[in-house]
């Protein structure tokens, strides 16, 4: 169950439009290393896990990417927000607009729909873990991709502070996988 | 530059959380106080990665609400964080200390912010009205507010 609190875990208030960072962007909505894949991929791993431990730490890293994927939909939908159908068509977006208009949809950063291959659920304990773990990392490595791609400090702070919760989760999970393995699995 | 190393001194004093000083039980002490914890995406110590010359953002309220909304922020998070952590640590009694104290802040600035301010959560939406849609949602930027 889930109840919902009217803040996002980071505040995200963009005030300058940036069409081509928009469209960058969506892929950590949508994309293979998107917060989305990895919200629904601890979720799905969570049933499987053996103990307390990774019951816990699977549900509760789900549920705090979740809140993340709102904090990338709310940047996306800020960074369009007044663009025109024109502004859309120059910046390459002319297909995202006549798919979903400004919905906020998702896809990679070449349009490639979401998909739930992206889950990666294998039941396996030790190899969803380290699943988890590679997810965490190829997710940083794109958070610093994106950041190599900005100067807006709007967007800069938000992307570093969804850059270090990778860290942080890279380190819960591994410390898990390590008292699993201690454990023989 | 917003970013760089000069940046670590923000001004702290401004939104001091009351009861978030534990320099008193040091001993174990490998968490930050929850701003500090908060802006940084990290409440341990000694696991912060910065990337290249960045750091990370000075978060700066411009009026009361927007200060609360940043403690509640704070606490929401750095209860997120050892909750993390207490999944793999349970026994860790003195973080479970911290972990139960920030539970307490975080709801009594809750209800004051709901008193003040309108609902942040269903179960505070009981009002004479239906205010429940009267609060700004988070995603809109409501005339340029970072913490609504």
């Amino acid at each position: 169950m889930f109840k919902y609190v009217k803040h996002l875990n980071y505040p995200v208030n963009i005030q300058k439009k940036d069409l081509k960072m928009a469209k960058s962007l969506l892929t950590q909505f949508g994309g293979a290393n998107s917060e989305l894949a990895a919200s629904l991929r601890y979720f799905s791993q969570k049933f499987t896990m053996p103990d307390e431990k990774g019951k816990a730490l699977l549900n509760d890293i789900a549920t705090e990417e979740l809140g993340h994927c709102e904090m990338i939909c709310t940047m996306v939908s800020q960074l369009v927000k007044d663009a025109t159908v024109e502004e859309l068509k120059e910046a390459g977006l002319d297909g995202m607009y006549a798919e979903h208009k400004k919905g906020v949809y998702p896809t990679d950063a070449n349009g490639v729909p979401f998909t739930a291959t992206y889950f990666a659920v294998t039941g396996d304990v030790i190899a969803d873990l380290y699943e988890d773990m590679a997810a965490e990392q190829k997710a940083r490595a794109v958070y610093e991709n994106l950041i190599d791609m900005t100067t807006d400090e709007d967007v800069l702070g938000v992307l570093l502070f969804l850059r270090q919760r990778e860290i942080v989760h890279f380190n819960r999970f591994k410390q898990l996988k390590d008292y699993y393995q201690e454990k023989g699995y | 530059m917003l970013f760089d190393n000069t940046d670590f001194d923000y001004e702290l004093s401004l939104f001091k959380i009351p009861g978030s000083d534990f320099s008193n039980t040091t001993k174990n002490a490998q968490f930050l106080e929850p701003l500090e914890a908060f802006i940084r995406g990290n409440s341990e110590k000694n696991t912060y990665v910065p990337y290249k010359k960045y750091t990370y953002l000075k978060l700066k309220p411009e009026n009361e609400k927007e200060d609360l909304m940043l403690k509640l922020m704070a606490y929401s998070f750095i209860i997120n964080d050892l909750n993390l952590y207490l999944d793999l640590n349970p026994n860790d009694m003195i973080t479970f200390e911290k972990f139960k104290k920030y539970i307490n802040e975080y709801n009594k600035l809750e209800m004051d912010i709901a008193n003040k301010y309108g609902p942040l959560c269903l179960k505070e939406t009981t009002k004479n009205n239906y205010d429940w849609l009267k609060n700004p949602w988070p995603w809109d930027k409501m005339g340029g507010s970072y913490y609504v």
